[in-house]
């Protein structure tokens, strides 16, 4: 038997193109240069409708270590270090954050990984313990006596909320009724029972069961008419993701309601304004400031140069693109750095002790102490002051910054109570 | 006109079956972690959606099958935990769960057809889901955070099933079984008839066949199989929440079945490799994370505007172009002779 091998030109193409691309996939990309570089990953929902949570997270980060970089990287032990962010987008699903952990560990031997938190840790958190890898959340509902190599150093949702309604108490004690609506799922539960607990500690009385809508949801006139119906002077969205926030919001606003409107968060607030009036989201209270505001230059203010950082993220990325988690992956990140340069390593489990030394740390806004034994079964939230937020001719103002330890040591027990109310409570989640 | 002889046919079937092997064999081996740990998930997805082409067989498109899925894993997850089950037994009874809903909801599925039927599924499972974050179930589904910490699958002669190459394997060996199986009823009397009622169904009745009880008999025996796929996921992942079996986990599951075809066995299987590969790979290998539903939604609509019978339909275009040039090149062999 004879063979012959002939191959023509346009196979000979078709075959290196293929060659060349299975390359490119399989192969690790190469750094040039001799700078010492730590990596640190980044494992969020960078798209999807949770993404509004992850994506300007990273978009900070970038700012972040840019202006770390210009400096010369960070310093730990007697060397310095350039920080390069490596992403992986986990879609917010936890089959993705299993895979993302593995290849942020594993295979771009990343120091350090933050997470948005919610849905996907569980995925990651089997990878997190067998690697030894110190993960941070936003989410401390994220945390259990199980968790031990999971921090929650900047965000502490949904206990923050608290302030809000306190604040409402305190400057508007005419507004006696509330009502409270919330996606159904692991980020609404606990928010609403935190409200439950402050709108009690408040003096102010919630009309009817909170409302649960299904995530699926699209139509919210029906709903926010049911709201209306109590006619309540508040209305409590929770911590609505900004696809439920904005047409919530705008219903609100056709439906005619003159009330005063709290929320977790306003992301993209000035579209918010647009779709509305100035007039109707005057006063409307959340949680997260714009970092131009000159309440951040306070003494206690830990963030590096928040206006700064602010002008540069809307230089960048747009007005309209800053939004809640802006700032916390980079606000999180100050705090490693500072942790990583104490212990003169980026080995986790010292990153960790470093971080936890004294049972303080310089969180965000202030001074705060590691916390959360009752509530999470584990130390690993890092509590203080946090600020109210409201809008004020357009543009968002913080109107006070108030301590979050303060409230819960008069009101510890509404907060258990509720959280309980609503399976929230480390030992009855799943 | 040269025939094959039906021995050559199959020895080159027979080849093509140990070369497959093989490659299946040695994958795992040629790949990073974090593509080991796609690989495991894409076999689980391929049951998955073999076993949503069974039901298509009937003509039938089911807008359930995520949530069968999810009745797979969440039973599979609950009796391992709450009735500590062996894993393997728990497996099992998840499929079984899924297959016996399919069962009950076949009463009232089975007296729509078409639309109404695809919109009356889509109803049917988003009850099921929406139980599982039911506040007053919390203390057994978990609710909206699901269930978490799932018993993985044990190790057996000190095998370790966490680590993703293990698991694949196991994962492999189940996948294997369940696909000749499906191939086998789909290429049985039973699966005939199903092809029949598809095309026909008026004139099977009129022949005595009873398509509601063959319609039952598609729908659990996919929801069986998609209910393994199910407990496979629940026991290497760890953790389930309502939200990962919802409407935009079955639209994936139709992209895959759509663009990789319906009309044979291997297309669906074309369909989630293809796609699997060039999302959760190529794309994530080039760093466009944020840009990533932009490429995809390209592709899709690049191969359904120019591969409208899906990717299957490039496997006989193929064939017939290796076809002509083993003719070409017998031809300029045998062409001297000739000229002798």
């Amino acid at each position: 038997m004879t063979s012959k091998f002939t191959i023509s030109r346009r196979d000979f193409l078709a075959t290196t193109a293929a060659v060349t691309a299975m390359a490119g996939v399989s192969m690790p990309k190469f750094a040039f240069g001799a700078d010492k570089v730590v990596k640190i990953g980044f494992l969020a929902p960078l798209t999807g409708e949770v993404s509004a949570w992850g994506k300007p997270g990273l978009d900070g980060c970038k700012i972040w270590a840019d202006w770390v970089n210009a400096d010369g990287g960070v310093k730990i032990g007697d060397e310095a270090y350039k920080v390069e962010f490596v992403a992986y987008d986990d879609e917010y699903d936890p089959s993705k954050a299993r895979t993302g952990a593995v290849k942020l560990i594993k295979e771009d031997d990343v120091k350090f990984v933050m997470m948005l938190g919610g849905d996907p840790w569980p995925g990651a958190a089997p990878i997190a313990d067998k690697e030894e890898m110190l993960f941070s959340t936003l989410l401390p509902s994220d945390l259990s006596p199980e968790t031990e190599l999971l921090v929650a150093p900047c965000e502490v949702h949904p206990i923050y909320n608290v302030t809000g309604v306190e604040w409402l108490a305190e400057n508007k004690p005419e507004l006696k009724t509330a009502v409270v609506c919330a996606q159904d799922d692991s980020l609404g539960k606990p928010s609403v029972a935190t409200y439950l607990a402050a709108f009690e500690a408040a003096g102010i009385e919630v009309l009817d069961e909170p409302i649960f809508f299904d995530p699926a949801t699209t139509d919210f006139a029906p709903l926010m008419s049911k709201m209306l119906a109590l006619k309540p002077d508040i209305i409590c969205l929770d911590t609505c993701y900004a696809d439920y926030v904005h047409p919530l919001v705008e219903q609100a606003f056709q439906q005619g309601f003159k009330g005063q409107m709290i929320s977790c968060t306003a992301d993209f607030y000035e579209k918010l304004v647009e779709k509305t009036s100035k007039e109707f989201m005057e006063g409307f209270i959340f949680q997260f400031p714009d970092f131009d505001d000159p309440a951040m230059n306070a003494e206690h203010v830990n963030f590096n140069k928040p206006n700064d950082f602010y002008n540069e993220y809307v230089k960048r990325y747009g007005k309209g693109e800053w939004s809640a988690v802006s700032w916390e992956y980079a606000s999180i990140m100050d705090l490693w750095a500072d942790a990583a340069g104490r212990a003169g390593t980026t080995e986790p489990v010292k990153v960790l002790e470093a971080m936890k030394v004294g049972g303080t740390g310089r969180q965000a806004f202030g001074e705060a102490k590691w916390w959360g034994k009752e509530l999470f079964g584990i130390d690993n939230a890092l509590v203080g002051e946090w600020p109210v937020v409201a809008i004020k001719d357009g543009k968002a103002k913080i109107q006070d910054f108030k301590s979050i330890p303060a409230w819960w040591d008069k009101h510890s027990d509404l907060m258990i109570k509720h959280m309980k109310a609503l399976n929230q409570m480390y030992y009855q989640r799943g | 006109m040269h025939k094959p002889d039906s021995h050559s046919v199959n020895l080159a079937a027979a080849f093509g079956f140990v070369l497959l092997a093989g490659v299946l064999v040695v994958l795992p081996h040629l790949l990073s972690f974090s593509q080991q740990e796609v690989l495991v998930l894409l076999v689980i997805n391929v049951l998955l959606v073999c076993s949503y082409r069974l039901l298509t067989l009937t003509g039938e498109w089911s807008l359930a099958h995520a949530v069968i899925m999810g009745v797979g894993a969440y039973t599979s997850a609950l009796v391992a935990k709450k009735l500590s089950v062996p894993v393997p037994l728990a497996m099992l009874a998840g499929a079984s769960m899924a297959g016996f809903l399919a069962f009950l909801l076949s009463f009232p599925l089975f007296r729509m057809k078409g639309f109404y039927f695809l919109i009356a599924s889509f109803a049917a499972g988003e009850v099921i889901r929406l139980s599982w974050k039911w506040s007053d179930l919390t203390f057994l589904f978990g609710g909206p955070k699901g269930i978490k910490r799932i018993p993985s699958f044990p190790d057996f002669l000190s095998i370790d099933f966490y680590e993703p190459v293990n698991y694949y394997y196991l994962c492999l060996i189940v996948v294997t079984i369940s696909l000749l199986i499906l191939y086998r009823v789909e290429k049985s009397r039973i699966g005939l008839t199903f092809h029949a009622i598809h095309w026909q169904d008026k004139l099977a009745e009129s022949v005595g066949v009873n398509t509601f009880r063959y319609r039952t008999l598609a729908f659990v025996f996919s929801a069986f199989f998609a209910g393994l796929a199910g407990a496979l996921y629940a026991h290497y992942v760890g953790a389930i929440a309502p939200n990962r079996f919802s409407v935009e986990e079955m639209v994936y599951i139709l992209i895959w079945a759509i663009v990789g075809g319906t009309a044979t066995f291997y297309g669906p299987i074309i369909g989630v490799v293809v796609l699997t590969i060039v999302n959760e790979i190529v794309l994530r290998s080039l760093g466009v994370e944020e840009m990533r539903p932009m490429f995809y939604g390209a592709l899709l609509i690049i191969a359904i505007l120019f591969l409208p019978d899906g990717l299957e339909s490039l496997v006989p275009k193929i064939k017939r172009l290796f076809g002509k040039r083993d003719k070409e090149s017998n031809g300029s062999l045998a062409s001297p002779q000739i000229a002798e």
